[in-house]
C-alpha cells in the first residue's frame, strides 16, 4: 500500500517538474502552448538513448535530457518568436511541431520507432525526485522574483506597455520558453527511468492537456497553485480509479469551467502562504478581500 | 496520373476550403482562432452517422440533420464557451484555452460514451467511378466537389445580397462601429457561429463519406488552420483558394513523395508561412487584442 | 553637411522630429511634423481629437515606424530603433488610456520601471546569488522613493486596478519617473479629470519637471493645464503642423482660436 502511495507522489512530482515549467511559460508569460509534451517526449527519448545505448551515467543523461529539452525550445522559439506571431499562431506553429517531434520519433532508427524503448533501468526513485523537484520549484520562484520574471509577467499583463517599460518582448518570451521547455525535457528523463519504458503514443496531447489544466487550474501567475493543482490531478484520479478517458472529460470541462466562472484558478496570481491559509479561517465580516 | 492525382486533390480541396471559410468567418469577426471548431465538424459527422445507420435516413436528411446538428453545437459552443469572455473583454489566451477546453471536452466525451471505434458510412454512392480518358473519378469526389461549390456559393450570395450578410461582412471589418449602427452584436455573433457549425455539418458529412468516422477526426481541422492561413486569415476568398490549393498539394505530395510525410508537409507549410507571410494571399494581419 | 555650430545646436536639444510622415495605407496620420524640444523645456501638443498627437508619441518611441523623416534624441537619429531600447536610451511615455499592470501591486508596477535599468545577469536570478538581493531590496526602497514624489507612497501594496483613476493616472507617472528618463512624454494626463484636479495635476507635472530634470512633451486637451506648463505649444491638425509658438502667441493665433480654443486659458491664470 504505501508502495503504491509513493508511486502516485513519484508520478505527481514527475509531473510537477514540468508543470512548473509550464507555469512560467503560460501562467506568468502569458503564451499558450499546444506541444509541450514534444519537450517531455525528447528529454525521454534523450536520457533513455544515453543510459540504454551508451552506458552514461543517470545523472549526468538527466542533465543531458535537460539539456535538450531547453536547446529545443530556444531552437523552436527563436523563429517563431522572433516573428512576433499572435498568441494563436504561435500556438498553431506548437502544435506543428508537436506532430513533427511525434513524426520523427516514429521513423528514427535510434528511437526503435513506435515499439519505443523498453528496458531502461529504473534509476528514478521518491528521493531523487523529492530533491528535483525542490530544485525546479526554488529556481522558478527565484526567477519569478527577480527582474527576469517581472519582464515576464508585464509581458503577459500588457506587452505594449512591457515594451515601453523597457522590456525586450522576445528575448523575454524565449527565456520563458527554453526554461519551461528544459523542465519537460527534465521531468521527461525522470519519466523514462521511472516506467522503465516509452514509446511516442506515451507523449500526447494527453499530457500537454493535463499539464496546461494544472496551470490553468492552479491559477496562472502562481508557482504553488499548479504544483499543487497537478497534485491534485495525478491523485484523485488514481485514488478513484478513474480510467484516463473520462479524466480529460474532466480536464477539458474543467478548463472552460475556470475561464468561465473563475479565471484566476485556485491560487490566482498569489502563493500558497500562511497569510493566505489564515484568511480562509477568517470569521467573516472580518474584512480583507477573498 | 497527374490529372488523377490533381482530381483527387480538388475533392478534398473542397472539402478544406468549406472547413476553412467556418474556421475564417468566425476569425473575421472575433479575431479569434475557434481551436473547438474541429470538434464541431467531428459531431455533424457523427450525427450524419448515426442518422444514416440508427434511424434509417436517407443521405439528404442525414446531411441536413447533420447541418442543423452542427449549426445549434456550435452556437451553444459560442453562448457557454466564449460569449461572458467577449463581455468581460478577456484577452486572447483566455479565449483559446476555452478553446482548447471544449475541443478536449467533445472529442473525449465522444470517445467515452460511444468509442473510439472507426465508423465507415454506409455506401451511399456506388463505387463507381467516372471515366473519362482513362481517369477515373469516384463519384463521391465529383458529388463533393459540386457540393462544396454550391455551398460556398450560397454563402457567398448571402453574404453579398442580404441584410444580415451585409451586416456580417460590416462586422468582420469593425465590429464595435456595427453595434453603434444598431446592428445586435450578440445575436449577430451567433448567428455567425451557427453559420460556421452549419459549414461544419457539411464538411463533417463529407469528410465522413470520404474516409472514416471517429473522436480525433476533429484534428483535421489544423488542415483548415493551414488553409486559412494560406488564403490569408479573415478572407473568406482567400480561405476557399488556401483550402483548395492545400488539398491539391498534400495530394501531389502523399501520390509522389509519401503519405508519411504528407503532414509534415502541411505543417511545414504552416511554419514557413507564418514566419514568412502571415497575411497569407488576401488576409489582413489583424492586430491581436491585448 | 551640419557645421559644428548647428551640431552643438542639434545636442542642446532632447528632441528633434524632421519631417516626419506616417502614412497607414492611404491614411495621412503625419505629414512633415517638424519640431524640436530643447533641454529642460515642457512644450505642449495641441490639436483636435484626430490630429495625430499620439501618433506622434507612438512614431517616437519606436511603436510606429515613420514612412518619412527622421526623430533625432540628443543628437543621436532613434529612427527606426527598437521601442524597448528608445525606452533605454532615457525616453518615457504615459499612455491616454492608462496601461498599467493591473493584477500587479502598485510597488510592482513601479519596480518593472526600474528593472530597465537593471543589470544583473540570468544565472544570479536562478541562484538568487546575495547581490541580487541586495539590488531587490534596494529597488524596492527606490520605488518607494518615486511613489512619495506623486503622493502614492500608502498605497504601496494596493494592486493597481483597484485604485481610484485619478491615483492610477498618478501610478502612471511614477512609473515613467522611474524609468530615469531625460524625455518625458506625457499623453493627456489630465483626461478625464475636473478642474480642480487638473490643476493639481498641473502643479504635480511642474514639480516633477523641476524636481528630476526633466524635458517634457505633453499632449492635452486641458487647456488650463497646457496654458499653465507649456512654454512653447505645437498645434497639430489633421496631422499637419497647424501651428507653433509661445503660449500667448498661440492663444492669439486665428487659425488656433478657429480650431478650437475654448475658454480654458482663463482658467489658467490662476496658477
Amino acid at each position: 500500500m504505501l508502495q503504491y502511495v509513493f508511486g502516485v507522489i513519484s508520478l505527481g512530482l514527475i509531473y510537477v517538474i514540468a508543470t512548473t515549467g509550464l507555469a512560467v511559460f503560460t501562467g506568468f508569460t502569458g503564451l499558450f502552448s499546444l506541444g509541450h509534451a514534444a519537450f517531455f517526449a525528447i528529454g525521454a527519448y534523450t536520457a533513455a538513448i544515453l543510459t540504454y545505448f551508451y552506458g552514461w551515467n543517470f545523472y549526468l543523461a538527466l542533465l543531458a535530457g535537460t539539456a535538450a529539452g531547453g536547446l529545443v525550445g530556444f531552437a523552436i522559439g527563436y523563429p517563431t518568436l522572433k516573428a512576433k506571431l499572435r498568441t494563436d499562431y504561435f500556438a498553431i506553429a506548437t502544435l506543428g511541431f508537436g506532430e513533427a517531434v511525434r513524426v520523427l520519433l516514429e521513423n528514427l532508427p535510434i528511437t526503435q520507432g513506435a515499439r519505443g524503448l523498453p528496458g531502461i533501468q529504473g534509476d528514478t526513485n521518491l528521493p531523487v525526485l523529492l530533491v528535483a523537484s525542490a530544485i525546479v520549484i526554488w529556481a522558478a520562484w527565484n526567477l519569478i522574483h527577480s527582474r527576469h520574471g517581472r519582464a515576464a509577467i508585464a509581458i503577459r499583463e500588457d506587452f505594449v506597455a512591457a515594451e515601453m517599460m523597457g522590456v525586450d518582448i522576445f528575448m523575454g518570451r524565449l527565456r520563458s520558453l527554453t526554461f519551461s521547455a528544459a523542465c519537460a525535457g527534465l521531468a521527461g528523463g525522470l519519466f523514462a527511468h521511472y516506467f522503465c519504458f516509452i514509446q511516442p503514443s506515451m507523449f500526447t496531447a494527453y499530457m500537454s492537456t493535463q499539464m496546461t489544466a494544472a496551470v490553468v487550474a492552479g491559477g496562472m501567475g502562481s508557482i504553488s497553485g499548479p504544483v499543487i493543482a497537478t497534485l491534485i490531478f495525478i491523485g484523485i484520479p488514481e485514488a478513484l480509479r478513474v480510467a484516463n478517458i473520462w479524466r480529460l472529460v474532466a480536464y477539458g470541462l474543467l478548463l472552460v469551467l475556470i475561464m468561465v466562472f473563475r479565471p484566476q484558478g485556485l491560487m490566482g496570481y498569489r502563493e500558497l502562504s500562511l497569510d493566505l491559509v489564515r484568511g480562509w479561517f477568517r470569521r467573516p465580516g472580518k474584512g480583507g478581500k477573498p | 496520373m497527374f490529372v488523377q492525382t490533381l482530381l483527387t486533390g480538388l475533392a478534398i480541396g473542397g472539402i478544406y476550403a468549406l472547413m476553412a471559410v467556418g474556421y475564417s468567418l468566425v476569425f473575421s469577426i472575433l479575431n479569434f482562432s475557434n481551436f473547438a471548431y474541429g470538434s464541431i465538424i467531428m459531431l455533424g459527422s457523427y450525427i450524419a452517422y448515426f442518422a444514416m445507420v440508427r434511424l434509417g435516413a436517407p443521405m439528404w436528411a442525414a446531411l441536413i440533420l447533420s447541418i442543423l446538428g452542427a449549426a445549434l453545437l456550435c452556437f451553444l459552443n459560442e453562448r457557454l464557451a466564449y460569449s461572458s469572455l467577449r463581455r468581460r473583454r478577456a484577452s486572447s489566451l483566455f479565449f483559446m484555452i476555452s478553446a482548447m477546453g471544449t475541443a478536449i471536452f467533445l472529442e473525449n466525451l465522444v470517445y467515452a460514451l460511444i468509442g473510439a471505434h472507426f465508423y465507415s458510412f454506409p455506401e451511399v454512392f456506388a463505387r463507381t467511378n467516372i471515366s473519362y480518358h482513362g481517369v477515373a473519378i469516384g463519384v463521391l469526389d465529383v458529388f463533393a466537389i459540386v457540393f462544396s461549390s454550391v455551398t460556398i456559393y450560397a454563402l457567398h450570395t448571402f453574404l453579398q445580397k442580404s441584410r444580415t450578410g451585409i451586416a456580417i461582412r460590416a462586422a468582420s471589418y469593425d465590429i464595435q462601429v456595427c453595434s453603434l449602427n444598431g446592428v445586435n452584436n450578440n445575436a449577430l455573433i451567433g448567428l455567425v457561429f451557427a453559420l460556421a457549425g452549419a459549414l461544419a455539418g457539411v464538411s463533417g458529412t463529407f469528410l465522413g463519406m470520404k474516409y472514416l468516422v471517429y473522436p480525433t477526426m476533429g484534428w483535421i481541422t489544423n488542415k483548415a488552420y493551414i488553409a486559412a492561413v494560406i488564403g490569408g486569415l479573415g478572407s473568406l476568398p482567400g480561405a476557399v483558394v488556401g483550402g483548395i490549393l492545400l488539398g491539391v498539394l498534400e495530394t501531389f505530395v502523399s501520390a509522389y513523395v509519401s503519405s508519411v510525410v504528407r503532414d509534415v508537409f502541411s505543417f511545414s507549410l504552416l511554419v514557413l508561412l507564418l514566419l514568412v507571410m502571415p497575411t497569407g494571399l488576401f488576409g489582413r494581419y489583424l492586430e491581436e487584442k491585448v | 553637411m551640419s557645421g559644428p555650430g548647428e551640431e552643438a545646436v542639434a545636442s542642446r536639444n532632447v528632441l528633434d522630429l524632421r519631417g516626419v510622415t506616417k502614412l497607414f495605407g492611404g491614411i495621412v496620420a503625419c505629414r512633415d511634423i517638424s519640431f524640436t524640444l530643447p533641454a529642460g523645456r515642457i512644450m505642449g501638443l495641441i490639436g483636435p481629437n484626430g490630429a495625430g498627437k499620439t501618433t506622434a508619441f507612438n512614431l517616437i518611441t519606436g511603436v510606429y515606424r515613420v514612412t518619412e523623416g527622421s526623430i533625432l534624441m540628443a543628437g543621436e537619429a532613434i529612427t527606426g530603433e527598437r521601442p524597448d531600447r528608445i525606452v533605454r536610451r532615457g525616453i518615457a511615455r504615459t499612455f491616454q488610456n492608462i496601461r498599467l499592470f493591473r493584477n500587479l501591486s502598485v510597488l510592482d508596477n513601479v519596480i518593472i520601471a526600474l528593472d530597465c535599468h537593471e543589470t544583473y545577469r540570468l544565472g544570479a536570478s536562478f541562484l538568487r546569488l546575495p547581490h541580487v538581493r541586495r539590488r531587490e531590496r534596494a529597488m524596492r526602497e527606490e520605488a518607494r522613493f518615486f511613489l512619495q514624489a506623486v503622493g502614492l507612497e500608502d498605497k504601496a501594496a494596493s494592486r493597481a486596478d483597484a485604485m481610484p483613476y485619478g491615483l492610477q493616472r498618478k501610478l502612471e507617472i511614477a512609473r515613467a519617473l522611474a524609468l530615469k528618463p531625460k524625455l518625458l512624454l506625457l499623453d493627456e494626463p489630465a483626461a478625464g479629470m475636473n478642474p480642480e484636479e487638473s490643476l493639481d495635476l498641473a502643479r504635480l507635472v511642474r514639480r516633477i519637471h523641476d524636481q528630476f530634470k526633466l524635458t517634457t512633451l505633453l499632449i492635452e486637451h486641458h487647456m488650463d493645464v497646457v496654458m499653465a506648463l507649456c512654454e512653447r505649444i505645437f498645434v497639430m491638425n489633421f496631422g499637419v503642423r497647424l501651428a507653433e509658438g509661445t503660449a500667448e502667441e498661440v492663444q492669439r493665433d486665428p487659425d488656433v482660436l478657429k480650431a478650437y480654443l475654448g475658454e480654458g486659458f482663463k482658467r489658467a491664470q490662476h496658477l
